[in-house]
């Protein structure tokens, strides 16, 4: 197999969906934000970003924290060591296969 | 790639999405403006002139800015768009370098203004198209509308650069503090402050009054 192929199919299914890359990416830059600033950069509905947040959640790649600020409920989302070492690690290989 | 590098850089453009950071800055630049306006304008042992005042007068001016920016944030930011908490940085080296970088250009500043038969038109215009450019880079690529802001911050800077330095030197005339700097300099310092702290007050403002209108709180729905 060709090796720029090679590497485009050996890249990190869970990272490489859109909606999760917009994901990983915006938390990427920060150290944790919540769940309505993912949904107001993302402009997915909450139904979708729920089930993105779960999966990469079920890969260890971001942590959930559920809290309050105040009286209303807050959803923390913060990247996981493994998920920063993860999108590194597909960028490097994006880059190297464009 | 290239998108994603867009994507990287959108929670830094997001500290500014309110116009919380100009409001922030602009105050500052009047507070500074104000202070420097009572000392020149105030006898030599006058309270202002005292060196406990800068630092409580500072003190002040920072806590205003620091729990300000933190209310309306609180108050009108997270609701709407949600919260967001940065990194801390990496390392302090390039904040120290832009640090030393800027007290040098200070220093050298003000060296050159204490030489009264140096002409301050290139100082002045310099400093304020760098300002503008400072602007451009960090705030102004978010809104087209901002780029105006540049203009006239930069356009300002070059006219009270080439004000005659009587126009300047009047607005310090018979303060004591012509003594240790040109009475121009003091001016065009002045001036500048109070343009670049209006047009950021300004600048915030509209920014802040767009923000509002174009996003209502909300509904509370569970995550």
């Amino acid at each position: 197999m060709n090796p720029q192929i090679r590497t485009i199919a050996e890249l990190d299914r869970v990272i490489h969906e859109p909606g999760r890359l917009m994901i990983v990416a915006l938390l990427f830059a920060v150290e944790r934000s919540d769940f309505l600033y993912l949904q107001h950069e993302t402009g997915m509905n909450k139904g979708t970003l729920s089930s993105h947040l779960s999966r990469l959640e079920d890969s260890g790649y971001i942590e959930i924290a559920k809290t309050y600020r105040g009286k209303v409920p807050q959803t923390l989302v913060r990247l996981t060591a493994a998920g920063r070492k993860a999108f590194e690690e597909y960028r490097r290989r994006l880059k190297g296969a464009l | 790639m290239d998108r994603l590098g867009n994507l990287l850089h959108r929670p830094r453009a997001y500290c500014n999405i309110d116009g919380v950071g100009e409001l922030g800055i602009g105050f500052i630049c009047l507070a500074y403006a104000l202070l420097q306006w009572l000392q020149v304008h105030s006898p030599r042992n006058s309270m202002w002139n005292q060196m406990y005042t800068l630092f409580i007068y500072v003190g002040v001016m920072c806590a205003i800015t620091h729990y300000g920016t933190k209310a309306i944030k609180n108050r009108f930011t997270y609701p709407r768009t949600g919260f967001v908490s940065y990194r801390k940085r990496d390392t302090v080296w390039i904040p120290l370098i832009v640090g030393c970088a800027t007290g040098a250009l200070v220093s050298a500043g003000l060296v050159m203004a204490s030489r009264s038969h140096w002409n301050m038109t290139t100082p002045t215009a310099l400093i304020g198209l760098v300002f503008a450019a400072a602007y451009a880079y960090g705030i102004a690529r978010t809104a087209r509308w901002k780029w105006a802001v540049v203009w006239v911050m930069a356009f300002g800077s070059v006219v009270i650069a080439f004000l005659p330095p009587d126009v300047l030197g009047s607005l310090a005339r018979g303060s004591w503090v012509t003594h240790l700097f040109p009475a121009n300099f003091v001016g065009a310092f002045l001036l500048c402050m109070a343009l670049y702290g209006s047009l950021l007050l300004v600048s915030g403002a509209i920014s802040f009054w767009l923000y509002l209108r174009a996003t209502p709180i909300p509904s509370k729905d569970p995550e």
